[in-house]
């Protein structure tokens, strides 16, 4: 069966699936009614995402040399900082660092899910742990994500009540209360006891090195921070000039995301230290001793510098455009890739795959323009895709 | 010898892959060869009987989508029962196609029934009577009307659609004609803003059909329904975000005595939602477009509406497909030259 075909099979059966278009019809109002009052309580939310498109025309333009600037910054915090260039070679360092035979306590990571890392580091040995709990529960399961920010928001809780029913060995009722306890429980030790702790991060200031992390369970914190070794991947198109930027990006994010305020923001630098002892610097107090982070570019370089899709890369990740696609609506994650929604169209383009795996999603895009209404960057993903089946006539 | 045979089979080229959907390569097709987007010889059939002129200072643009509103309708419920079925309704455009090529028109076939049985259905016929009670120099070209060809700028064929809009601006040019109403949201997007993009500008005045009718009732026209109606309205995106018509339609709607106008809490204007049907993702996606389709109209019914109301032959056909799964029998999904129709003033 054709790639084009075999994705035409999916979506259908995903729009036919009920469970998919009643869980994504709870998700959609919710998120509107809390994107709405966040905006309410912050209406400078709307000045400051026009600001940060700013920072990001500025940032993605020299985003090679900003690059090379955090890593400098990372190393002077004494962290190791890397560049890869393709996603074998992201696996590849990354596998240096691990071996094998390790515990592994994961964030949930999109730049991750684009190289198969969990797969990849599975399949050479590790037992590799997803805290977030929709990651945890996707899993489990064995599925693929269905959304940005909520991967399993197709899975109602009584399934979830049966899976951890599965993995516990013990009866579990489908309260949430009851299974978000349960999640905890299994994972605290994982925690502590993980060899290495992994993470992505939404955006990273070149100029102090710093990591910026925005969550709301706090597994996040638990991963970067309880074991002795910390790993964060992160693609290049999420590095801007400074702090003050970086700060301006997250909340523009969270806010997007449907959040007044989240629960935590996690700013990393470096290596957990300590100077209390005779003032001599001493790496791994309580958090890791060593700090690693890499660089993803896969593509991203080469998108930088196309004058029509280059704006792909000022995506903030907030997951709002989803909300608003009619497509997703009755489909969730089967309009996608690795990337969802007509913007992910254009990242299966450069970024994960080519145009053959991008022809359908593009072809899949109502251009009905309501996510660049919604989009705090006024990404016009709909245009990119117009542009998008153009290349694709021009090539075949 | 044999290792000879051998590469050359191997060496064949192997067949590209089919990237763009079977029924946009249709669309294109038809456009290039017959100026039309469903490859029918005469475009006109809806004003036989009008004696409507084809000179004026102003041209009325009929456009694909209301010129063969009954055969799209037709075709779209053949193809979706068919993906219902997941039987290979694509091999219908392919079919299509074929039989094209050797002389045999489905698309006029089609035609000719659905004008001989529902005519009087077409939007189109509304419009001109409500055009014409306004002191309007109207004409319409008729088989002459030009191919707008937004379809081939939907599906990517950027080039073919910049060569189409330079014959259909040197049409114009050549007929001297300089204010077009527009009725398809499409045609008149490409008219007013996709032309002089790529041309040299473009000297014609484009308006939509919504505009004209919102300055008449300004001026002081009339329009009063003989029963009394709960009607909410659609936003077609391409009038909605494209264009950024939506401050007129609902000021008609207003100003229709009769009417009880029931707007959609939030996803109308800017964030309307799409009926399932732009950028040609019903002949890609047919099923799904309908499921889309419900769910707009599931939100439309919120108004407690009992006439849905839009301005666009493409929302037309969806909204009414949407209806049908719904199994909302007592809904009524109708064009707003035809609500306009059913208010004009007695004479």
């Amino acid at each position: 069966m054709s790639k084009a075909k075999a994705y035409k099979k999916r979506l259908k059966e995903a729009a036919r699936d009920p469970q998919i278009s009643v869980a994504l019809k709870r998700a959609i109002e919710s998120y509107r009614k809390n994107v709405d009052e966040a905006l309410k309580k912050f209406p400078h939310t709307l000045k400051l995402a026009e600001e940060v498109r700013e920072v990001k025309e500025r940032s993605v333009s020299r985003m090679e040399e900003l690059t090379e600037q955090a890593c400098e910054a990372i190393r002077q915090n004494k962290g190791k900082a890397s560049i890869a260039r393709t996603p074998g070679e992201a696996l590849e360092i990354i596998e240096g660092i691990v071996g094998t035979g390790k515990l592994i306590v994961k964030g949930k990571s999109l730049t991750g899910e684009e190289i198969d890392l969990r797969e990849h580091l599975e399949a050479r040995g590790n037992e590799v742990y997803e805290t977030d709990l929709g990651e945890y529960i996707i899993q489990q399961l064995g599925i693929k994500p269905m959304h940005l920010l909520a991967p399993a928001i197709h899975v109602p809780k009584e399934d979830v009540a049966k899976l951890l029913t599965r993995v516990t060995g013990k009866k579990i009722p489908p309260d949430i209360e009851v299974e978000v306890a349960t999640v905890r429980g299994i994972l605290r030790d994982k925690f502590f006891r993980a060899d290495i702790g992994m993470s992505g991060a939404n955006v990273v200031a070149a100029d102090t090195g710093t990591l910026f992390q925005i969550e709301n369970e706090g597994n996040i914190r638990l991963s970067t921070s309880a074991p002795p070794i910390c790993i964060v991947l992160v693609g290049m198109e999420k590095i801007v000039p400074t702090i003050e930027d970086a700060f301006k990006v997250a909340e523009v994010t969270w806010r997007y995301a449907g959040y007044t305020v989240p629960a935590y923001v996690n700013l990393v630098s470096g290596p957990s230290k300590t100077g209390d002892i005779e003032k001599v610097i001493t790496y791994g107090a309580h958090g890791p001793k060593e700090m690693h982070v890499i660089f993803l570019d896969a593509g991203r370089s080469k998108l930088a510098k196309d004058p029509v899709f280059h704006e792909a890369l000022y995506c903030l990740r907030c997951g709002g455009c989803l909300y608003e696609c009619p497509l997703f609506a009755v489909t969730a994650g089967r309009f996608g890739d690795k990337y969802f929604g007509g913007i992910g169209a254009i990242w299966t383009a450069f970024v994960t795959g080519d145009l053959t795996d991008a022809a359908p999603l593009t072809y899949s895009c109502l251009s009905c323009g309501r996510c660049k209404v919604r989009c705090p960057m006024e990404i016009d993903a709909p245009q990119m895709c117009l542009e998008l089946r153009k290349r694709i006539t021009q090539g075949s | 010898m044999v290792k000879r045979v051998f590469v050359s089979i191997r060496q064949r080229p192997i067949k590209k892959q089919q990237l763009v959907p079977e029924g946009l390569l249709l669309f294109r097709d038809n456009i290039l060869t017959k100026g039309n987007i469903f490859g029918a010889t005469s475009k006109s059939r809806w004003a036989k009987g009008l004696d409507l002129s084809s000179q004026g200072e102003t041209i009325f643009f009929a456009g694909c989508g209301y010129q063969f509103l009954g055969e799209a309708e037709a075709i779209l419920s053949a193809v979706r029962a068919l993906d219902k079925r997941n039987l290979p309704w694509e091999r219908t455009f392919g079919m299509t196609q074929f039989l094209n090529k050797r002389g045999i028109n489905l698309g006029d076939l089609y035609g000719k029934i659905i004008h001989r049985f529902r005519r009087e259905d077409n939007p189109l016929l509304s419009a001109i009577q409500v055009l014409q009670r306004m002191d309007l120099d109207l004409g319409y070209l008729a088989e002459d009307e030009p191919c707008c060809a937004a379809p081939l700028y939907y599906a990517g064929f950027q080039e073919e659609f910049a060569a189409q809009a330079e014959k259909t601006q040197a049409i114009l040019k050549e007929r001297g004609i300089t204010k077009i109403i527009g009725m398809v949201p499409s045609c008149t997007f490409a008219l007013r803003t996709l032309f002089p993009q790529r041309g040299k500008g473009s000297p014609v005045e484009v308006s939509h059909f919504l505009e004209i009718v919102w300055e008449k009732i300004k001026k002081g026209m009339l329009f009063r329904l003989p029963r009394e109606a709960t009607v909410t309205y659609h936003d077609p995106c391409i009038l909605s975000r494209y264009l950024r018509l939506t401050e007129e339609p609902r000021q008609i709607l207003r100003s229709i005595e009769g009417v009880v106008f029931n707007d959609v809490e939030r996803c109308k204007g800017e964030w309307s939602t799409c009926c399932g049907g732009g950028g040609g993702f019903e002949v890609i996606f047919p099923e799904i477009s309908q499921t889309i389709a419900a769910n707009r109209v599931e939100e439309l019914l919120k108004t407690g509406a009992s006439t849905i109301v839009t301005s666009c032959p493409g929302c037309l056909i969806q909204l009414r497909e949407g209806v049908k799964k719904l199994k909302a029998k007592e809904v009524k999904v109708m064009d707003m030259a035809q609500l306009l129709q059913s208010a004009l003033p007695e004479g």
